[in-house]
């Protein structure tokens, strides 16, 4: 088999420090033999959680846009790694906007019960996130962690990782840091490695 | 001159448990002598998220002409700022992230620009006001949103010190804030408190 990875870029700004740093991890996943895709979240046409909580009837999103093949398709997948710079302490609008979507999975979980993953499911599939940020600050991601890890816990992603790299000012951005880039295309070999490794044969 | 109260009810649900907290405090410090309110639904201000551009680190403005245009102007003239806004997935809901994210004019009029962002003789005199509302328990469930709260005030003038939080948990479906024991009571001393102490520091 091929490890199906999906990464979610979810910043407005194209080809900045947190799709490079993206990019990076996705060429390691692609060099271990993964099936890699990138999707750019500023050109799908989805809309925010309107919070009506229809789904917590039929377990359905009643708002029909691209968020929703979306979503499939990250299920389909063994690995997801969604990507977003740091603003304002948090992941950008457009990544928690489709975070905030999830919640009809979470219904299926958790209202309706229509779904149920195992704790080997879980394991089988890893999440990571991947950020940068322009401040220094030990605790510029602290904040954006846990909508990351409600999001993997509602799609049944393992949380296997952060490829995260502050003080971009500093650095005049990703191509100056040290390690960043070496880490984040290490990380991507050695997740789809895992992975291959949980399906012996 | 009233005091001039500036509300963003940052919820995409209408009239659901964050609005309600906001228009509990709104209603009481209506009651209040002289005291001016303008409510701002965000779901119907036409505001975009952050391009990540950096243009106003230059330009002092944002490039983006949208409803921010309208809102830049009254978050400065405001004395007290409310921004009521519920928890999604463990954060600030993303409609309220967007508006926090186009603050970035003001962070970089006030740390790149070395520009005031209010006049010097109004600093000290605004406040700021966050309430929100949680349908999960969990003591912990508005943590990841303080730290987007705070950017927003810290960046419009709004010191740490002067921001106060109502944040209630456990009300998920509409309407549950309605049987909360204490939300309403709690939002209206908060609004009393919040329009005494403006009173004060705008007279001296």
């Amino acid at each position: 088999m091929s490890v199906k990875v999906i990464g979610i870029s979810g910043s407005p700004h194209r080809h900045g420090n947190t799709e490079t740093l993206l990019d990076a991890f996705l060429d390691g996943a692609d060099h271990a033999g993964g099936a890699v895709e990138k999707v750019i979240l500023k050109d799908l046409d989805f809309t925010p959680c309107r919070g009506c909580n229809a789904c917590h009837k039929e377990g359905e999103c009643i708002v029909k846009d691209e968020a929703l093949p979306l979503f499939d398709r990250i299920l389909l997948a063994d690995c997801v790694a969604v990507a977003s710079p740091i603003y304002s302490m948090g992941i950008t609008a457009e990544l928690k906007g489709l975070i905030d979507r999830s919640q009809y999975i979470w219904a299926r979980k958790f209202i309706i019960r229509t779904l149920y993953f195992t704790d080997d499911h879980i394991r089988r599939h890893k999440g990571l996130f991947i950020s940068t940020a322009g401040l220094s600050w030990d605790n510029v991601f602290d904040a954006a962690f846990p909508a990351i890890t409600a999001f993997f816990n509602t799609m049944g992603f393992e949380y296997y990782d952060n490829i995260i790299a502050n003080d971009m000012d500093r650095w005049k951005g990703i191509r100056g840091h040290p390690t960043a880039l070496r880490e984040a295309r290490n990380k991507g070999e050695e997740v789809v490695g895992v992975i291959t490794g949980l399906y012996p044969d | 001159m009233p005091i001039k109260v500036l509300a963003f009810a940052g919820s995409p649900r209408r009239h659901g448990n964050s609005e309600t907290l906001l228009d509990w405090v709104l209603a009481a410090m209506q009651k209040e002598d002289d005291v001016a309110i303008d409510k701002v639904v965000l779901v119907d201000a036409n505001v975009n998220p952050c391009r990540g551009c950096n243009a106003c680190e230059t330009l002092n403005k944002c490039i983006q002409r949208d409803g921010m245009d309208v809102i830049h102007d009254k978050i400065i003239d405001a004395d007290v700022i409310i921004l009521a806004a519920p928890i999604f997935c463990m954060g600030i809901c993303s409609q309220a992230k967007a508006l926090i994210d186009r603050f970035q004019v003001f962070r970089s009029r006030k740390f790149v620009l070395k520009l005031p962002v209010v006049p010097p003789e109004r600093k000290g005199k605004r406040l700021g006001v966050f309430l929100s509302t949680a349908g999960q328990s969990w003591d912990h469930v508005f943590q990841g949103a303080i730290p987007s709260v705070k950017c927003f005030f810290h960046v419009i003038d709004v010191r740490d010190r002067d921001i106060q939080y109502l944040m209630i948990n456990g009300v998920d479906e509409k309407g549950a804030i309605m049987k909360h024991p204490t939300a309403q009571e709690d939002a209206e001393r908060l609004a009393r408190e919040v329009i005494a102490d403006i009173r004060v520091r705008l007279a001296e």
